[in-house]
């Protein structure tokens, strides 16, 4: 438990550190996909199988792809990057290095710093303000947090079995405990779930619609970038 | 020995770095990646809750609502990703930017 634990917080840590510098959008993609697998991972160390694997499926699997789509299909540079300011990721060339076979050798080594982005101040300080009252709750817990509670009766853990010979035991937070969880317990929340999943299917396909006829946003509009750029 | 504690500390680590990711990003579809990092963290800490609190519930409700309620997270963090990757797609058939900036009035 421990182990799988330890390792896959570090994997979970490890993607997040890329998803929150990375500058190019895809591998902050990966980034986000390493921390999914991780906390599935966590998941999985906390007796939550069936939430392991659907976090995989769902997260790692159709959202990531959803994501990967959209990054595709749209420029991720921003309004700055395509001015060519100072810093952009698309900055303008400067042509009298660019002719200057010494500096462009030197512009083209790999520099990782040019693919990890400036650290933001005050984002930076509201986050850790945030780690820093969220650590103190945490550790001002009571001590009834300082170890995990035995499983409750009639349940086994998913990866070690508890007890000898034990015979029928329901796996804790296997597919048949939560499924009757659902099914049995919230029955009412699960339905309208499902609504809400239909309503948001509905509300895409609306709203990436092109070429609605007599609904002016749904037409494409290019805007005339050469007047900002020229000068 | 794996501790409560631990885990809801990996879970505050990691909403923070979406919180960050959040707060420094420009782009629409990077602050939806971050917020999909913060759900995942609430999820953890969840589970968490759950197994702790395991055997005080009265029978099923009690035993795996913590990870009925990650099941449900899950799913509207699901259909928040569709309509939000729709709204962003058709911000930029109108801008042609992803830039969070361009989406800053909603008239045209």
């Amino acid at each position: 438990m421990e182990v799988i634990f330890v390792i896959s917080s570090l994997v979970c840590v490890l993607g997040t550190v890329i998803l929150i510098t990375q500058r190019n959008a895809v591998y902050a993609l990966l980034g986000l996909l390493i921390a999914f697998f991780g906390s599935a991972g966590v998941f999985l160390s906390l007796n939550a199988p069936f939430i392991a694997v659907a976090q995989i499926l769902i997260y790692a699997g159709a959202l990531a792809v959803m994501f990967l789509f959209v990054l595709m299909f749209t420029d991720t540079r921003t309004r700055l990057d395509r001015l060519g300011l100072p810093g952009a990721v698309g900055a303008r060339p400067n042509w009298k290095r660019a002719f200057d076979p010494k500096a462009v050798e030197k512009a083209m080594k790999f520099n990782p710093l040019d693919h990890i982005l400036l650290p933001q101040p005050l984002a930076a300080v509201i986050a850790v303000a945030f780690l820093l009252c969220s650590s103190f709750a945490i550790y001002k817990l009571p001590a009834a947090y300082n170890e995990f509670k035995p499983l409750p009766d009639g349940y086994d853990s998913i990866l070690f079995t508890s007890g000898a010979g034990a015979g029928r035991l329901m796996k804790y937070g296997g597919t048949e405990a939560v499924s009757k969880t659902i099914f049995e317990g919230f029955p009412l929340a699960f339905e309208v779930v499902s609504l809400l999943i239909f309503a948001a299917v509905l509300g895409a396909v609306l709203l990436a619609r092109r070429h609605l006829a007599g609904i002016p946003g749904t037409q494409d509009v290019v805007q005339p970038e050469s007047s900002e750029s020229s000068h | 020995m794996l501790e409560p504690k631990t885990v809801l500390f990996l879970a505050a680590v990691l909403f923070s770095a979406g919180m960050y990711g959040v707060l420094s990003r420009r782009n629409m579809i990077m602050i939806l990646m971050s917020l999909e990092l913060m759900l995942n963290a609430v999820n953890i800490s969840l589970v968490t809750y759950s197994r702790h609190w395991a055997g005080q519930g009265a029978g099923l409700m009690g035993s795996h609502s913590g990870q009925f309620f990650t099941l449900m997270v899950m799913a509207v963090a699901a259909a928040e990703v569709g309509i939000g990757l729709a709204i962003i797609v058709a911000i930029y058939r109108r801008t042609q930017t992803a830039d969070a900036d361009s989406a800053a009035e909603l008239k045209n």
